[in-house]
């Protein structure tokens, strides 16, 4: 066997944590159902309201791994070219997260520029370092020191992720500057295309009872 | 009645971080530290609360202008809506439509959404949950998309930077349209769509 297939083979599939399974919870109605361990690629649904309440998805820490970490490339790669460039009345303009975000803390709107960088630099960044840190060890049934606090904090960053807002932001304000000057697109835009496609890819590869499922058992 | 269980009839809570359903009185999850509660507490209270003050904001959000275009030494104050109908003239529909929907639609629709939720879960209208559920989740997955003006002033006013002949200054329409997504987002946050059930069996 090569080396490649043996860490394959050592992936742990979805485990159940002692004591006996337990109960799931539906999150929309709150009824009680005994929660049953599902196939890859099936999802137990609620009896009552038809909302899902856990799913086995087919190599979900694998798949939540290497988007992230695509992602993360592609990020720190998208931060270091412009998303526009600019060209009006001899000079070139540069568009950038960080400008963005400088620009309104300079023209007095401080918050509207943290907010920029909360959601469109903080909350991506947290969202796929974190899917890293605690979702590549666990692919063979480990978890790093602090693996429950980044696991919460990364749910708490994935609704103020607002790449792919950012970049509708961006096509229009390229409408709306088509008309004054000579507009391209940059790298920039084009890196943070593919992160928005990342993070989709890997926060719909995992389920959330699986990942603390996969925690709870690395951790005993 | 239904024939279904639920886990606040038996002092149980599902945790909304990790899932685990684990009793109640522990106050905290087991798994993952997180305050445990069988239902958000005050949610009705603080969504219409939030709410409230998400429509007061509304006014002049879109009064305000959000930024103020300086070219050529003319001043020109740009609210939400001008910017919405300058995309129409200028024949750019799809634009007009997609800010239509992002910053003056989504925000009054939440709010309207939000305020049927709370009559429904506190009995003031027939709660049918299923229906009113997909109007939850439509809400919750829409808000994010009205910062999408934010987006653009940002970008304007860090891109069109051109001494004499043109400049964007950010202006204080746009806070107000940024307290508008958050609180609504927060609204939606709050809202426990466990008390439709509720008031349903109650019935
Ligand atoms: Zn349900
Ligand atoms: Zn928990």
């Amino acid at each position: 066997m090569s080396k490649a297939s043996k860490m394959w083979a050592a992936m742990v599939p979805w485990p159940k944590p002692a004591g006996g399974r337990r109960y799931s919870a539906c999150h929309f109605c709150d009824t009680l159902h005994e929660a049953h361990p599902v196939e890859e690629g099936a999802s137990a649904v609620c009896q009552r309201c038809g909302v899902v309440l856990y799913q086995n998805r087919w190599a979900s820490m694998a798949r939540a791994s290497a988007f992230s970490l695509a992602g993360l490339i592609l990020m720190s790669v998208g931060h270091l070219f412009p998303f526009l460039t600019m060209d009006a009345a001899a000079m070139r303009m540069n568009l950038s997260l960080w400008g963005a975000a400088a620009a309104l803390m300079r023209e007095g709107a401080p918050i509207l520029g943290m907010g920029i960088l909360i959601f469109t630099v903080l909350a991506p960044y947290l969202l796929t370092c974190g899917m890293i840190y605690v979702c590549l060890p666990l692919m063979w049934g480990h978890a790093l020191p602090g693996a429950r606090f980044v696991a919460k904090w990364m749910y708490r960053s994935e609704q103020w992720n607002m790449v792919e807002v950012f970049l509708l932001g961006v096509l229009v304000s390229l409408l709306k500057i088509a008309k004054v000057a000579d507009v391209t697109f940059g790298v920039g835009f084009w890196a943070f295309t593919g992160v928005m496609l990342c993070m989709a890819g890997a926060v719909a590869g995992i389920d959330r009872e699986e990942l603390w499922d996969r925690l709870e058992v690395a951790e005993s | 009645m239904s024939g279904f269980v639920k886990a606040a009839d038996r002092g149980l809570a599902g945790c909304h971080t990790c899932g685990l359903v684990s009793p109640e009185k522990l106050g905290r999850c087991p798994r993952c530290g997180v305050v445990l509660h069988t239902r958000t507490p005050n949610s009705i209270q603080r969504t219409i609360a939030l709410m409230l003050a998400a429509a007061v904001l509304y006014i002049p959000a879109h009064i305000l202008p959000i930024m103020t275009i300086m070219e050529l030494g003319v001043v020109e104050p740009n609210t939400i809506v001008g910017g919405m109908l300058y995309f129409w003239k200028s024949e750019a529909y799809p634009i007009a439509i997609v800010i239509f929907t992002a910053s003056i639609l989504i925000p009054l629709m939440k709010i309207v959404a939000l305020s049927w939720l709370c009559a429904a879960a506190t009995g003031y209208v027939k709660p049918s949950p299923p229906m009113l559920g997909r109007l939850y989740f439509v809400t919750e997955l829409m808000g994010r998309w009205s910062m999408v003006d934010i987006f653009v002033v940002g970008i304007l006013v860090s891109m069109v930077q051109l001494g004499n002949y043109m400049t964007v200054v950010p202006e204080a329409g746009a806070l107000a349209f940024a307290g508008v997504v958050l609180l609504t987002m927060f609204a939606a946050m709050s809202f426990d769509p466990r008390l439709l059930w509720d008031q349903l069996d109650k019935q």
